[in-house]
């Protein structure tokens, strides 16, 4: 008896551990928090008003989540996201007075230059990529403050009016659609991952992979910097804490889309969208099913650890640092 | 000559002279606002709390670890030492720091080593955990530490804590196994276990140690700005950072011996910067800027990777 | 030699890689107070032998007894408490701590006093050991970084004899060092041998190991074969009892005197990758097979990837027929060159990848249409490739991390005949791949070469170069040392001559 019982258990574990079940996680983790949070919320969370609102919260960290995907592939981590949604926030907003179009490629280029920076230090020097981020991330944090140190930086009301969740929503499919195709149809998808799964190895079969790592860069930060658009249109002027802790936000919800931290050939791009959807359903049920802000993050920490322990591919991780 | 380029007392040299060279820049560019031996020492008074935690997460960084939740238990231990020092005065206050912090570190090291999972995720769920977990200890209110209990918060009872604190790091590294098994496992863990060297013993034992010193600089911490409040919201993440960038120095400066001195001397040098530049007339805000561009200089000096060499 | 007192008995000692058999039923028994050579060609399972022995890997089968004391160590500090103790080939201290630090790591216990370490008294412990052995210069109290590799070798020398081992191993560590230090080695075992305990030394330099050894036990293909006293055989009776193997000649080429065309394809000159080949210099001809041979640090490893672009700070230049430079590796590909690695999981296959597309990485710009790749294209691709190596895998899509190495090897094969190349480097082709593979692969090698293109074929296996190249180059230290034309009569010595 206690025989079977042990050939069930490993069994058990065995499903548990494998890529079929741990690749249906995700989805599974978003179906069981979106019935939860129906069942507990009497379906409210599910009324056109509270979707909105929802989905209201869901676009600009699904648009900044898919540069930092590609980021995350590599295997590298990128931890200026919040900074430069802030500087880029401030550029779009400076230049709308002036013309909306050159406000959007003002922000998109100011993220893809935040991105080369971050790239070049990390490729040129080889340097940790979760080191050079953090020191960029409070270099650029520092430039937002600077520009708000007296007031916050207002935008016009050109842009302002742009809101609208048509062209939010456009905006975010349109991101997708075209990130989907280049990681999927292109050789940048394949680049991507090979380098992810073995840079050596990708090298040899004729990747160029400093310039993979660091066009990767540069397209979170331009992806930021778009966002950055969509995140003026939404709240109108910028302070300083604009984007604060989007960096965190963003790990958390591309993990819980079950995206592997050593990034590479097991990467979905589902994760993105999965993710980023989970977190905001968390976000939201937690929020109307009344709990204190405290309780909310406690039950959120909980639940990504617990996500975390079992999504986890460890064959991937040699030495688990 | 190559005995010398690598000794101790070349790599202090390095570090007095980044210390000269940023002091006199400063001092030639306002001579009048900067630079005082009084400025100095508030500088330094500054520094030094950052210094601690930099200590503290030498142990884990050197063995090429992680650790966001420092900053939540920061603020998390601050809050149970106040509330303890309500009724037990200094010793609740000491004890409630100190055990808290190392509670706290010892829960992350097991959760690390069960969970088996990169520190670097363990620690941002732990995170947003303890931040939550401060609120409700705080009952949603700011703390107080009490006028009578400000000891540590100006010199010379912050001097001596931190003092303490240098003193103990410079015990555990040449005085216990822990500093030599830590350096060894960072040097190269297969080596290590090979040594005979239980590598999630030290791991743990290094999480417990970074948290003790945390507990340390809460007690720095809240007696400086005398009040703490918690929030939620990742607020705490920034405060991961200024130990991190003493750590950083500490790392890179560990070929040449000692590290303590790179860190506090290093963390100095960074209020040096910072300070100097608000005597320049820049605004406070500028702070992030001057760090994050000093670190980048720093650690493109010190820790870039070999020809070749895959980095992530 | 019966008044001899037997130290180390390894009876029927056995270790498996996959269906690599490094260390095949090897029995021997050393001797109180001898210095025992220990060598054999690469991979003829001499350092496996003697790293199962102290622990670093662990004991596949049979039994090590010293002193009549069983020895079955984890690690290498239960070894160094049974009396066993190594220096590794390559590094084997620890930065970041101090050399008093690294002598003692893992035996602090006897400067440890409740918990606190005396480390003064491990520095001035560590100083009396260092100032014994002579290496005044070298500073107990300082940090290891601040040495140099050669000096780094003196500590681990102090630090696996300074508890007096009844066993010292010494594995291929006098490459490493200069003449000085080699004269400490020298005298440091001579110093064990007075004191009646033993040595096994791991050296490809002949002249040095019948210079400095008692007694010489040979290895081959990790079977034991023979032991002799030094004083009674000279280098070219260890060279004949190091090779001597017979040819297992059915799968190798049967044919010879196969003129090689005058056309060359690929023309390499001056190269040199510092600390790695000198000014090596040679051409590859259309549909030859090039062999090149040399023990494991000769650079040839290095030559092979030299003409891949893939080497760093490379100098001299590597040309094709039509005139393009090689520096790069993309450059390399797109102009029809392919490379197997000897490091086949780091550097040939992405381990963490499937099958499919280890096959169509390097193919991904022929096969897209204008820019868009189509799954089904690159899935008919890949299955065509993999079909033709005849791949044994579930599918295309199953994770190449799953496959045995010869199927891993079939896969980075199958990549470069889709890919087309024209030139191939392969490194190694056949390590560790069982013998079906082998023919598989050899079999290949003959088809492409008749169509006419050219291979260089790097390889630690002396059969293999005899039986399949059409040209030998032999590297010494970092040098071409020499150059064979295929022929019958061609021998084992003729290459070893060279290589040693």
């Amino acid at each position: 008896m206690a025989r079977n019982d042990d050939m069930n258990q490993s069994k058990l574990s065995a499903f548990l551990e494998s890529d079929t079940f741990k690749g249906l996680l995700p989805f599974i983790g978003l179906v069981v928090i979106l019935g939860a949070m129906y069942y507990l919320t009497d379906g409210r969370i599910m009324q056109p008003k509270r979707l909105r609102l929802l989905l209201s919260q869901v676009y600009y960290p699904m648009i900044v989540a898919t540069g930092v995907f590609f980021v995350m592939t590599l295997g590298s981590i990128d931890f200026t996201e919040g900074s430069t949604l802030g500087v880029a926030s401030i550029v779009v907003s400076v230049l709308s007075f002036y013309n909306i179009p050159l406000a959007i490629i003002g922000g998109i280029l100011t993220g893809a230059a935040i991105g080369a920076v971050n790239g070049f230090f990390h490729v040129k020097f080889r340097l940790q990529s979760f080191i050079v981020t953090i020191c960029t991330m409070y270099l650029f944090r520092g430039v937002c403050a600077y520009f708000t140190t007296e007031t916050a930086i207002p935008a016009s009301a050109a842009i302002k009016a742009l809101d609208s969740d048509n062209l939010k929503i456009g905006i975010t499919v349109a991101v997708l659609i075209v990130a989907f195709f280049l990681f999927k149809f292109t050789r940048i998808g394949n680049d991507v991952k090979a380098v992810g799964s073995g840079e050596t190895a990708a090298k040899f079969s004729g990747v160029r992979t400093d310039k993979v790592k660091f066009l990767a860069f540069v397209a979170a930060g331009a992806l930021t910097g778009l966002a950055a658009f969509v995140n003026v249109i939404k709240v109108g002027s910028i302070t300083s804490t604009a984007g604060n802790q989007l960096e965190t936000q963003i790990l958390i919800s591309l993990v819980l889309g079950g995206l592997p931290i050593t990034g590479g050939a097991k990467v979905r791009f589902s994760n993105i969208v999965v993710g980023t959807l989970m977190y905001t359903v968390l976000n939201n049920g937690l929020v109307m099913l009344g709990f204190e802000s405290a309780t909310q993050q406690l039950i959120k920490g909980v639940v990504f650890l617990i996500f975390v322990a079992l999504t986890i591919d460890r064959k991937a991780l040699k030495v688990i640092k | 000559m190559q005995g010398f380029r690598n000794s101790r007392f070349f790599g202090f040299m390095i570090l007095a002279a980044m210390v000269i060279f940023f002091y006199a820049l400063f001092k030639v560019l306002t001579p009048s606002n900067f630079g005082s031996p009084a400025n100095l020492f508030s500088y330094f008074q500054s520094s030094i709390i950052y210094s601690v935690g930099g200590c503290g997460l030498y142990f884990i960084v050197v063995m090429g670890l992680f650790d966001f939740a420092v900053g939540a238990n920061i603020v998390l231990s601050s809050i149970v030492g106040v509330i303890l020092s309500e009724k037990l005065g200094y010793p609740g206050f000491i004890l409630g720091c100190l055990g808290c912090g190392t509670v706290i570190g010892i829960i992350i090291g097991f959760l690390y080593n069960k969970l088996n999972v990169p520190s670097m995720i363990v620690t941002v769920g732990i995170m947003l955990i303890l931040e939550s977990v401060a609120v409700f200890a705080a009952g949603g209110v700011k703390q107080t530490l009490a006028p009578e209990l400000r000891f540590f918060s100006g010199a010379p009872g912050n001097i001596i804590l931190a003092a303490l604190a240098f003193a103990l790091m410079w015990f555990i590294l040449n005085y216990t196994r822990i500093g030599t098994y830590c350096n060894a496992i960072g040097s190269n863990e297969f080596t290590a276990k090979n040594m005979g060297i239980d590598v999630k013993k030290y791991k743990l034992i290094g999480f417990a140690l970074l948290h003790f010193f945390v507990g340390i600089m809460a007690i720095l911490t809240v007696s400086y700005g005398t009040t703490m409040t918690a929030l939620t919201g990742m607020s705490t993440m920034s405060r991961n950072f200024q130990p991190l960038m003493g750590t950083f120095f500490g790392v890179a400066f560990r070929k040449y011996g000692n590290p303590i001195s790179a860190i506090v001397i290093g963390e100095f040098i960074i209020a040096i910067i910072f300070n100097g530049f608000v005597a320049l007339g820049a605004p406070t805000t500028i702070q992030n800027v001057v760090t994050g561009a000093a670190l980048l200089a720093i650690v493109t000096l010190t820790a870039r990777g070999g020809r070749g060499s895959v980095v992530k | 030699m019966s008044d001899k007192k037997i130290l180390l008995k390894a009876e029927h000692i056995d270790k498996r890689f996959g269906i690599t058999h490094a260390v095949n039923d090897v029995s021997i028994d050393i001797y109180a107070g001898e210095i025992r050579a220990l060598i054999g060609e690469n991979g003829s399972g001499k350092s496996t032998f003697c790293q199962m022995l102290c622990g670093i890997y662990t004991i596949g089968g049979g039994t090590f007894t010293l002193d009549g004391q069983p020895v079955n160590v984890r690690n290498q500090v239960e070894a160094n408490r049974l009396g066993v103790s190594i220096i590794v080939q390559e590094m084997g201290t620890l930065s970041g701590l101090t050399v008093a630090e690294n002598i003692f790591l893992g035996h602090e216990d006897p400067f440890m006093h409740h918990g606190i370490k005396d480390t003064p008294a491990m520095i001035r412990e560590g100083q009396k050991l260092l100032d014994e052995y002579g290496f005044t210069n070298i500073k107990a109290g300082a940090m290891i970084d601040s040495y140099n590799f050669e000096d780094r070798k003196l500590v681990e020398i102090v630090k696996a004899t300074y508890m007096k081992p009844k066993i010292l191993i010494v594995d291929e560590t006098t490459t490493a060092l200069s003449q000085n230090g080699r004269l400490e080695l020298y005298k440091i075992i001579d110093a064990v041998r007075a004191d009646g305990r033993s040595v096994i030394f791991i050296s490809h330099d002949l002249n040095e190991i019948l210079t400095h050894c008692d007694t010489i036990s040979i290895l081959r293909d990790g079977e034991y074969i023979d032991t002799v006293n030094a004083k009674d055989v000279n280098e070219d009776d260890i060279k004949r009892l190091m090779v001597g193997r017979e040819i297992g000649s059915a799968y190798y080429r049967t044919d010879y005197g196969k003129t090689i065309s005058p056309e060359v394809v690929l023309s390499v000159k001056n190269v040199t990758v510092p600390g790695q080949i000198e000014n090596v210099s040679f051409e590859l001809h259309r549909g030859e097979i090039l062999g090149f041979g040399g023990l494991s640090e000769c650079g040839m490893h290095e030559a092979g990837k030299a003409v891949f672009g893939a080497s760093l700070d490379r100098e001299g230049t590597v040309t094709l027929a039509d005139g393009t430079q090689i520096n790069d590796i993309p450059t390399a590909i797109h102009h029809s060159i392919g490379y197997a690695s000897k490091d086949r999981d780091n550097e040939s296959i992405i381990l963490n990848e499937s099958i499919r597309n280890n096959i169509v990485l390097p193919s991904l710009d022929d096969l897209a249409e204008n820019h868009i790749l189509k799954a089904g294209k690159l899935n008919r691709f890949a299955q065509e490739f993999a079909d033709k190596m005849q791949t044994k895998m579930q599918g295309i899509n199953q994770f190449i991390s799953d496959l045995s190495g010869g199927n891993k090897q079939k896969v980075v094969l199958a990549r470069w005949l889709g890919k087309g190349s024209d030139i191939l480097v392969l490194d190694s082709p056949t390590r560790g791949i069982d013998v079906k593979v082998k023919q598989a692969i050899y079999a290949l090698m003959q088809e492409l070469t008749a169509q006419g293109k050219s291979i260089i074929m790097i390889s630690e296996e002396i059969p293999e170069l005899l039986g399949m190249s059409d040209r030998i180059l032999i590297m010494k230290d970092g040098r071409i040392n020499g150059e064979f034309m295929r022929s019958e009569s061609l021998s084992e010595e003729d290459l070893i001559a060279k290589m040693v």
